[in-house]
C-alpha cells in the first residue's frame, strides 16, 4: 500500500532510517603523552633511554598498563603529573585531545569524581574519620553515588579490612591504609584507575586478593589502568609493558 | 551513614576562629541596627511631615511677598514682584503650582443689613480656584449676577470673636450666621457705582485676605479701575515640602516672606536629618569592619584547613561544592542576625508609635518597607562578600 505513490514511498524510507538503532561507540577516555620530561630530573632522563619520558605515547583505553620504575626515575612524580596534582614538566599530557592546565577546577573535580581514580603511594587517609567514613567520603561526593554502601561492606570482606572499618584513620597500620585506600578508589565510576606501588605494604596473600578485586572493577567499568612498581610481577594481566 | 557535608564538618573545623566570629557578628549585628534604625527613623519623621492623618492643611500652600522695610514705605513700587522675579519663582524645583493674588482697583464699601449699624471700607483679592480650600457650589460669578460670594479668612473671624466681641460687649457670632448675613457691597470709582449682595460662603485656612471669584475681580477692575495693569505684590505657590531647606532659603536669599509657621519644620528636620545620617555612617562603617572581621575569620579557617581541603580536592572535591559548604555554615548566622535586628527595630518602632500617639501624632506601628528591604540588602551583601573570599581563599590553595 505504501509504495503505491511516490510521497508514501519517501515516507517509508525516512521512517525506516529514523527508527534504525543508534550505534554509539563509547568515547573512553583519552590519555597522552607528548615529550614529557619532568624539569627537576632533566639531565638525568635525557642521559638514559626510557618508554615515557619525551616520548609520544598514547594510552589505549581499557588496557591494564604497568610502568616498571627502579627508584629515583621519577615514578610517583609520573603519577602526580598524569592525576594533575603537579606539573612542573615540559611537553603535555593531553587528556581527550586537551591540555591538563585548560581544564578549570570544577572541570578537574568532575573527572576526578567520574573518569579517573587514583591510589597513591602516600595513601593519604584523612586521620580525623574511620577508615569507613574514608571511604563513604568518596562514595558520596558525587550527588548520585554509583555503589552502595553495602559494597564497601563487600569489598572490606575481600580485603580482610572489615575489622578496622570503624577505627579512626590515626591508628590504622600501613597495610590497612592502603587496602582502604585501594577500596577508595574503587567506589567510584571510573575509565582508568591510576596506581603508585599499591601493594607495597601487603603480604603476598593480601596483594593478589587485592589484585583480584581491582582486575574484577576495571572489567566490569570497561576501564584501564595504569600501575607503577619497582619490579616484574605477574598479578595482571597486564596488556601493555613500559619501563620508566 | 552521614551525609557529605556532615563528614566535611569533621574534616573542616570551623571552630578555630570562633573569637573572631563572635566579633564579626556582633559588628554585623550592631551594624544592621543602626542602619535600619536610621533608616526607620527617616520613615517616620517623613510620615509625621507628610502622612495624611498629620497633614496641616495649609501647609502645601505658601502666600510669598516681600519683606516690607522701612526704606520701602511709602513706595508701593518696591513691593510689586517684577516679571523676572516671577519668572524665576516660577522655575525653582520647590514650586508645584504658582498662582498670582489680585488686588482690587476700586473702592470697596461693605455695610451690614438692616439695623446694624455696620460701615466699612473694605479691599477684595482674588486667587486662581485651584487654591482656594473651600469648596463651594455657590463659588462662583458672572457679570450680571447680583450676588457676590466672598471667603472670608477663618482668622478674621477668630480676631472679631475673640479680640474685639468680648472687649466691646458685642455679640460673639458663629460661622452659620455670618454666612447667613446678607452684606451690602458697593464698589466705586470716581461717580460710578454699583450695588452687590455679598454672601459669605466659606471660610479660609490658607489665604489670610477676602476673597472674590477670579471672573468678577477681572470684570470688575475692568469696569472700575484705572485700566493700567499692576504688577502683583502677593503671589502663592503650591509646594510639596514647605520645610524644604531649599525653598527656606531662597525666600531668606530674596528678603521675601510668608508665614513662618509654615516653615518652622525646616529646621527639625535639618537636625533629624543630620542625627540620623550620622548614625546611618556609624552603621556603614560598622558594617565595613564587620565584613572585614568576617573576610579575616574566613581566611583563618581556610588556612588552618589548607592540607585538609587539598586532599579534597585532590580526591575529586570541587571548589564549588566546599564554597557551598562553607557558605552553609555562614548564611544560617545571617539570616538569624538580620531577623534579630529587625525584631529588636519592629519593638522599638511599635513603642515609639504608642508614645507619638499619646503626642497625637501618627505613626505606622510596624516598620516600614524600606527598613526590611535594607535588612535583605545588607544580608545580600554580606552574602556576596563573604562568597567572593570563600571563593578567592579557596581557589588560593587548591
Amino acid at each position: 500500500m505504501v509504495f503505491q505513490n511516490g510521497h508514501g514511498f519517501f515516507f517509508a524510507i525516512t521512517n525506516q532510517t529514523a527508527t534504525l538503532p543508534c550505534i554509539r561507540i563509547p568515547t573512553y577516555m583519552q590519555i597522552q603523552l607528548e615529550n614529557l620530561v619532568p624539569v627537576p630530573l632533566k639531565d638525568k632522563i635525557l642521559q638514559r633511554s626510557s618508554d615515557i619520558w619525551n616520548r609520544q605515547v598514547t594510552f589505549t583505553p581499557g588496557h591494564f598498563i604497568k610502568i616498571k620504575a627502579p627508584s629515583g626515575t621519577g615514578k610517583t612524580t609520573l603519577v602526580h603529573y598524569l592525576y594533575h596534582i603537579r606539573n612542573d614538566y615540559t611537553g603535555a599530557i593531553l587528556v581527550n585531545g586537551k591540555p591538563w592546565p585548560s581544564y578549570s577546577k570544577n572541570n578537574i573535580a568532575d573527572i576526578r569524581q567520574k573518569q579517573v581514580s587514583v591510589v597513591f603511594q602516600d595513601l593519604r587517609i584523612f586521620e580525623q574519620l574511620s577508615a569507613q567514613e574514608n571511604i563513604e567520603l568518596k562514595r558520596i561526593m558525587m550527588p548520585q553515588p554509583s555503589c552502595t554502601a553495602e559494597k564497601i561492606q563487600e569489598m572490606a570482606a575481600r580485603l580482610n579490612v572489615t575489622h578496622v572499618l570503624a577505627q579512626s584513620g590515626r591508628t590504622l597500620s600501613y597495610g590497612e591504609r592502603q587496602r582502604i585506600a585501594i577500596i577508595r578508589a574503587l567506589v567510584q565510576p571510573f575509565e582508568w584507575l591510576i596506581m603508585d606501588e599499591p601493594f607495597s605494604h601487603l603480604d603476598e596473600d593480601n596483594a593478589q586478593r587485592a589484585a583480584s578485586l581491582i582486575a574484577e572493577e576495571c572489567k566490569a567499568r570497561k576501564a584501564g589502568f595504569i600501575l607503577t612498581d619497582l619490579d616484574h610481577d605477574n598479578r595482571f594481566e597486564y596488556d601493555t609493558l613500559y619501563n620508566l | 551513614m552521614p551525609s557529605f557535608f556532615q563528614l566535611l564538618k569533621k574534616i573542616i573545623r570551623t571552630g578555630v576562629g570562633r573569637a573572631r566570629m563572635i566579633m564579626a557578628t556582633l559588628g554585623l549585628g550592631i551594624a544592621m541596627l543602626l542602619l535600619l534604625i536610621a533608616i526607620q527613623v527617616h520613615t517616620d519623621f517623613d510620615q509625621l511631615l507628610h502622612g495624611r492623618q498629620n497633614e496641616n492643611e495649609s501647609a502645601d500652600f505658601l502666600v510669598i511677598n516681600k519683606k516690607i522695610t522701612n526704606e520701602m514705605m511709602g513706595q508701593t513700587g518696591k513691593s510689586e514682584f517684577t516679571d523676572q522675579e516671577i519668572a524665576d519663582i516660577q522655575k525653582q524645583p520647590f514650586t508645584q503650582a504658582f498662582g498670582f493674588i489680585t488686588s482690587n482697583q476700586y473702592k470697596v464699601t461693605a455695610a451690614a443689613p438692616g439695623d446694624l449699624h455696620f460701615y466699612t471700607d473694605m479691599f477684595f483679592e482674588s486667587v486662581p480656584d485651584a487654591f482656594i480650600d473651600v469648596k463651594n457650589d455657590e463659588w462662583k460669578w458672572s457679570p450680571g449676577d447680583n450676588a457676590l460670594p466672598i471667603i472670608l479668612p477663618n482668622d478674621f473671624l477668630n480676631l472679631y470673636n475673640f479680640g474685639f466681641a468680648l472687649s466691646q460687649d458685642l455679640p460673639q457670632i458663629s460661622q452659620e450666621t455670618v454666612k447667613a448675613l446678607p452684606m451690602k457691597i458697593t464698589i466705586s470709582r470716581g461717580m460710578l457705582t454699583q450695588e452687590f449682595t455679598g454672601r459669605i460662603v466659606g471660610f479660609s485656612d490658607r489665604i489670610s485676605s477676602f476673597l472674590v471669584p477670579g471672573t468678577f475681580m477681572q470684570w470688575a477692575n475692568e469696569k472700575f479701575g484705572s485700566g493700567q495693569k499692576t504688577a502683583p505684590s502677593r503671589v502663592i505657590i503650591k509646594t510639596k515640602d514647605p520645610s524644604n531647606p531649599v525653598l527656606v532659603k531662597y525666600l531668606d536669599d530674596k528678603g521675601y516672606t510668608t508665614n513662618q509657621d509654615k516653615l518652622k519644620y525646616s529646621k527639625t528636620k535639618l537636625i533629624v536629618q543630620t542625627i540620623v545620617s550620622v548614625i546611618g555612617f556609624f552603621g556603614l562603617v560598622l558594617l565595613l569592619f564587620a565584613l572585614l572581621v568576617f573576610s579575616m575569620f574566613i581566611q583563618l579557617v581556610i588556612a588552618s584547613c589548607k592540607r585538609e581541603i587539598q586532599l579534597l580536592v585532590t580526591l575529586g572535591t570541587a571548589p564549588r561544592q566546599l564554597q557551598r559548604y562553607l557558605m552553609r555554615q555562614f548564611v544560617p548566622l545571617y539570616i538569624v542576625i538580620g531577623i534579630l535586628a529587625l525584631l529588636v527595630v519592629a519593638g522599638l518602632q511599635w513603642m515609639a508609635a504608642q508614645e507619638l500617639e499619646k503626642h497625637d501624632m501618627i505613626v505606622s506601628p510596624l516598620v516600614s518597607a524600606g527598613t526590611i528591604c535594607a535588612a535583605l540588602l545588607v544580608i545580600l551583601l554580606v552574602y556576596i562578600v563573604n562568597r567572593f573570599n570563600v571563593r578567592k581563599y579557596i581557589n588560593a590553595i587548591s
